[in-house]
């Protein structure tokens, strides 16, 4: 199939762009912006051409690169792996990344900013790892390009650098997700240990050899050669491998307890904000575990985990969005909550539901995030919602679009995130009602709809209704066309993405409607919905309980409504107040994030810092004491017999014999080490 | 004969530039180190040999002379290249020539003693990698220490002579204990061997002719001598507890010195290492395998504390290297082909990417007559290309994918998580964690000295860099690229060298 042969090209185009705006950039009209803008165009193109070849049933999964050639076993190598699962996220990332590019005219260049090639070659790399991350076809290629990633988000949360807190923030992202990617890195190559391949799909692939190793030692015959460390057998060793993965997974997509980065994170401009939160760097973590899902499916104790975590994060980001001030602030900790549903579903056996949601997400998420962005502009660089009210009719395309986004993500009939998340939490429901753990995790998943349904109602009214509450609000800054373009497609595609996949539609009616379903069964086996389904159910243990999806439906969505209904309530009128006052000593808590980043704070500069003085002061003081002191003992004793040279190395010498004769004695005592 | 050409190329530039005025040093200088670099480049593209240079491998570039007798020992001029030492040697020639291209802006004094003793200085670091004769070796491996004394000595910082004689005397001492481990091989292998050529001597040693020596048992003298030999290398890489010259030296050599010692000279121990310890004594470093590992990953993780508690970033790349070297030992206990390969690969790598910060500061350094982290910030507007040097070498230092340090750890740690000599892979897993360490000292410096509002307390003005300054950044930059996103550029030829070493370790 011709279409496959251009795959890279998606990830090369914006690649392409980061180096013409890096070389040439401060050459071109607007900072280079116009290559960025074609490339992720590009990308989008061939991304829509991927999906429809698969589509059309075809899939690809083949090394183009070798990067270490090392023989059959050893060799490490960079590939392409096109299946529904890839292609659907492509055509996300690629439309997203493009709408940023589009956005950032209008956003960036009304600043009389400095620095706009680097800040257009950062977003060409961005897309360009982000789209290399998704077409890897193993997890160390998909390492590389995590890493990259990972760099990316330092460079353009940093992008003011000039003032103390971006770059400050920068550093917390990376080190943040890079403690995350450590568990990742050991999680990666313990995969090559253990199996000998990193391949996401095919019969050689780590999922594939995982499976057979354990379908044989349930029968008792050998299975799959696999090796296995620390004395387990291969469940539990599986299980390490996937939650040393999971510890990558947990940093990029902002999980409890490696969340703390992601507020920080909002000091990047906001285009980058929409970027890193809708498709790039926290979908990574998402996307990775339902990319090696075959893997997950096999280890029933991780998946409960997962949903935990993401069930817990849910609810606990939540919570914190309820006290933020700041428009960005909200939508930074309503991520972090948003990740935990697809993390919650994926943990819960849904599959789909995840996935879905990581859709819906995406659009309403970038929506959001640009409308702020305009907001912003408008406001003259203003974050604060106290400072707003009243935008309602300065900038009527920004409000519709931004209730469009702000419905969504409460979750309200029929936008596009109640569809998703309505899935979300039946899936979790209906596998929870035969698992406690699963259960409990539904449970705060269920009580985080009300909460965002508040949240959010909270945002809009403040921001768009009422009164004007400063100058800059009575009288705003106006937005162009490249704020208001993007805002058009993905606002409609907050009000439409959602049909995609009426799962209880279909359910009740028997029609089929639910096209995302479909869109993941085959064609390539190994990666198949059937396949997954089969492993949730045959290995995971996992029981779905007969129930009709209305129920659940209905009481989720009254959940979200009576959310949104009482913020509206509370905070609609000319002079709204803040009724979050009246949780007293809780608002504290919920204000300072619970205290997350004062520990780790305290991990990293209380204590390790703390470790390191010390050991430069044992290093100083007691190693290079010993050293010195034998040296200038001897210069003494040498001076006075005229033998300095000599007297030097005699002494040195005897210090190293004596501890050669104790690493001997050491080395005789201990003979049999470990 | 291209080896022979390759290091009298080096002595002749250097008598050359001893004797030419001050005033044309500069230009003479960089110009006699192309000789050699454009040598060693013709030398790796008619690079030709299999298998380990010790363990009986067809030699690239081989000349054995016979050379002078000596109670019934023969010594020759035995030189030659297998994979491991024809990277190395390269490495050597290039950052040599951008260690004179950094020294244009700082060195002004005493110029033709400068660039004559870095030339010299490079004879000597390819000696080192070429012979394989003991005698012949270790008179490049002491002729190091001379040009090396007196750069730090005579160029260096306030406390140079201090610095210089600590590290003179370390060195030497440990040279004395080496010298020692090994004669007690030779003289225990008595009649099996005839000469005192290093990879009969291996040879020898692998097959078991270790007879024994005063009623001492060939197995106590193998322990004791790889003792020895282990404690004389681990001085030159260094490995804690060895590891104090090393800061004190870094911090008062000028810095193209500074580039070369990070660069080369710390990588003549564990190029000894790889070839005495891991090669001639691969029994016992096997039967010791964890305690070794076990050193490694206090290296790594001490080596990267250490760095974060520094406020002068030469310190901070200088704890670093300590650090990186830890890796290297990790790798070659390891016995596996990622493990030693990626060793290997390490010290490559870490030659690149050591220069490039230590050329970054040095520019730094050049221009603000300060390095430490308190006193500027806000560096990046005034300086762009060499933050943006800074800046990737850093990310490349804390192993960003596409640069050579994410292939060389990655390797590392792949060949040591399931080896069979270190058995448990808790030890690689708890290295592995100096890859967050490392994240954390080099953000901290960049974010303090390159970002913020432009301050500085020395007073000092600051612009661009010049051309000469911004070419070796450059340069490095290129070079880690390219063998970071084609590994096989170097890790071809490291492989096929690598692979007799651990063939059948189990």
């Amino acid at each position: 199939m011709a279409a496959f042969d251009y795959a890279p090209a998606i990830a090369v185009l914006p690649l392409a762009s980061f180096v013409i705006a890096l070389v040439a950039g401060r050459y071109m009209p607007k900072g280079g912006a116009f290559a960025g803008i074609l490339a992720t165009g590009g990308s989008l193109v061939l991304s829509a051409w991927m999906a429809f070849a698969v589509a059309g049933g075809d899939t690809y999964n083949e090394s183009l690169y070798t990067f270490v050639d090392a023989g059959e076993e050893l060799s490490l190598h960079l590939g392409v792996l096109i299946d529904p699962l890839s292609a659907m996220m492509l055509v996300i990332v690629s439309l997203v990344a493009f709408l940023v590019h589009v956005f950032s005219l209008g956003y960036m260049n009304d600043e009389g900013e400095t620095g706009l090639p680097r800040y257009y070659a950062g977003l060409g790399l961005f897309s360009a790892s982000m789209l290399g991350f998704v077409l890897a076809d193993n997890l160390f290629m998909a390492f590389m390009f995590f890493e990259m990633v990972g760099l990316c988000s330092w460079l353009l949360i940093g992008f003011w650098f000039r003032d103390a807190a971006p770059p400050s923030a920068a550093k917390k992202a990376f080190l943040v997700t890079r403690f995350g990617d450590y568990f990742f890195l050991v999680g990666v190559v313990a995969v090559f240990a253990t199996f000998g391949t990193a391949a996401f799909a095919g019969a050689e692939s780590f999922p594939t050899i995982a499976e057979e190793a354990l379908a044989g030692g349930s029968e008792g015959a050998g299975g799959a050669a696999v090796t296995t460390f620390f004395g387990l057998d291969p469940g539990a060793w599986f299980a390490v491998i996937a939650l040393l993965i999971l510890g990558g997974v947990i940093g990029k997509s902002a999980q409890f307890p490696l969340h703390t980065w992601l507020p920080d994170a909002m000091e990047g401009p906001t285009p980058v904000s929409a970027l890193i939160h809708a498709a790039t760097m926290v979908a990574a973590g998402v996307y990775l575990v339902a990319r090696i899902y075959g893997f997950y499916a096999l280890l029933p104790t991780v998946l409960a985990v997962v949903a935990f975590v993401g069930g817990f994060t849910a609810l606990f980001a939540a919570t914190m969005a309820l006290v933020k001030n700041e428009i960005k602030q909200v939508l930074a900790y309503s991520t972090i909550s948003q990740y935990g549903y697809m993390m919650l579903a994926l943990g819960a056996g849904g599959y789909v539901a995840a996935t879905f949601h990581l859709m819906t997400h995406a659009f309403f998420k970038a929506l959001l995030f640009l409308g702020a962005g305009a907001v912003i502009i408008a406001m003259h660089h203003g974050e604060d919602m106290w400072e707003m009210g009243g935008l309602r009719k300065k900038m009527p395309v920004t409000y519709w679009t931004f209730l469009a986004g702000s419905l969504a993500l409460a979750g309200i009939f029929p936008f596009a995130g109640f569809w998703s998340k309505d899935e979300v939490l039946y899936e979790a429901l209906v596998h929870g009602l035969n698992d406690p753990l699963l259960l409990g995790a539904y449970a705060m998943g269920l009580a985080a709809v009300f909460v965002t349904g508040f949240y959010t109602f909270r945002m809009v009214v403040l921001t768009f209704h009422g009164k004007p509450r400063s100058d800059v609000a009575r009288d705003p800054h106006g937005v162009g066309w490249n704020v208001k373009f993007p805002l058009v497609v993905l606002g409609a595609l907050a009000v439409v993405a959602g049909f995609l996949n009426m799962a209880p539609v279909a359910e009740l009616t028997g029609l089929h409607v639910d096209y995302l379903h479909q869109w993941f069964v085959g064609p390539l086996e190994a990666t198949s919905l059937e396949t997954y389904e089969g492993l949730i159910e045959e290995r995971a243990g996992y029981e779905a309980a007969e129930l009709s999806p209305l129920l659940p439906a209905a009481v989720s969505l009254a959940l979200a409504l009576a959310g949104a209904g009482l913020a509206v309530v509370l905070y609609r009128g000319a002079e709204p107040t803040e009724h979050t006052d009246r949780l007293g000593s809780a608002k504290r808590v919920l204000a300072s994030n619970y205290y997350q980043d004062e520990y780790q704070v305290w991990l990293a500069e209380g204590l390790t810092a703390r470790v390191a003085r010390a050991a430069d002061t044992f290093d100083q003081g007691i190693i290079d004491g010993v050293v010195n002191g034998t040296g200038s003992v001897s210069l003494l004793s040498g001076s006075r017999v005229r033998r300095i040279q000599t007297g030097v190395v005699s002494n040195y010498a005897a210090l190293l014999t004596l501890g050669l004769v104790a690493l001997l004695v050491v080395l005789g005592v201990t003979g049999g080490w470990f | 004969m291209l080896i022979e050409l390759l290091i009298g190329l080096c002595l002749l530039g250097a008598l050359v530039v001893f004797t030419l005025p001050d005033r044309y040093v500069p230009t003479a200088a960089l110009t006699a180190s192309l000789f050699p670099l454009v040598t060693s480049f013709v030398m790796l593209a008619g690079f030709d040999a299999s298998g380990n240079a010790f363990l009986g491998g067809e030699l690239a570039y081989e000349t054995t002379v016979r050379w002078i007798e000596l109670a019934g020992l023969t010594i020759n001029w035995h030189v030659g290249l297998d994979g491991i030492s024809m990277p190395l040697l390269v490495l050597t020639t290039v950052l040599t020539t951008l260690a004179i291209l950094t020294a244009w802006t700082p060195i002004d004094a005493r110029r033709s003693q400068f660039y004559g003793l870095v030339l010299f200085l490079e004879a000597g670091l390819l000696g080192v990698f070429a012979v394989l004769d003991f005698f012949a070796w270790l008179v490049f491996w002491e002729a190091v220490l001379v040009p090396m004394y007196l750069l730090i000595g005579i160029w260096g910082g306030p406390r140079r002579k201090y610095a210089a004689i600590k590290f003179f005397v370390y060195t030497n001492v440990a040279t004395l204990v080496l010298f020692v481990g090994f004669f007690a091989l030779v003289f225990g292998l008595g009649d099996s061997i005839s000469s005192l050529d290093m990879p009969a001597i291996a040879q020898a040693l692998r097959n078991d002719q270790l007879g024994s020596l005063g009623g001492v048992a060939p197995g106590t003298i193998k322990l004791a001598a790889f003792v020895a030999l282990f404690a004389g290398f681990a001085v030159k890489v260094p490995l804690v507890p060895f590891h104090t010259w090393l800061p004190d030296a870094h911090v008062e050599a000028p810095t193209p010195v500074s580039i070369v010692l990070a660069g080369v000279l710390l990588k003549m121990g564990t190029y000894a290492f790889l070839r005495f310890n891991f090669t001639m004594l691969a029994d016992v470093a096997r039967q010791y395998a964890q305690l070794i590992a076990l050193l490694a990953v206090v290296s790594v993780v001490y080596g990267a504390l250490l760095a974060l508690a520094q406020q002068d970033l030469k310190r901070i790349v200088a704890y670093s290297s300590i650090s990186s070297m830890g890796y290297v030992l990790l790798g070659l206990v390891a016995y596996t082909v990622y493990g030693v390969g990626g060793a290997t690969f390490q010290m490559i790598s870490h030659g690149l990417l050591s220069g490039l910060l230590f050329a970054c500061v040095g520019v730094i350094y050049n221009t603000t007559h300060t390095r430490m982290v308190g006193d500027m910030s806000g560096l990046a507007d005034r300086m762009p290309i060499t933050t943006g040097a800074f800046v990737a070498g850093a990310f490349g230092y804390m192993g960003l994918p596409f640069m050579s340090g994410f292939a060389a750890e990655f390797f590392v740690f792949r060949g040591a998580f399931g080896s069979p000599t270190i058995g448990s892979p808790l030890l690689t897993a708890v290295a592995m964690f100096g890859i967050v360490i490392v994240a954390g000292y080099l953000l901290y410096a960049m974010q303090r000295t390159l970002f913020g509002e432009f301050r500085l307390d020395t007073d000092y003005e600051v612009g661009r860099a010049r051309l000469h300054d911004a070419v070796p950044l450059l340069v490095l930059l290129a070079f880690t690229i390219a063998i970071g996103s084609a590994p096989d550029l170097a890790f071809g030829m490291i492989r096929e060298a690598v692979g007799p070493l651990v063939e059948g370790v189990s």
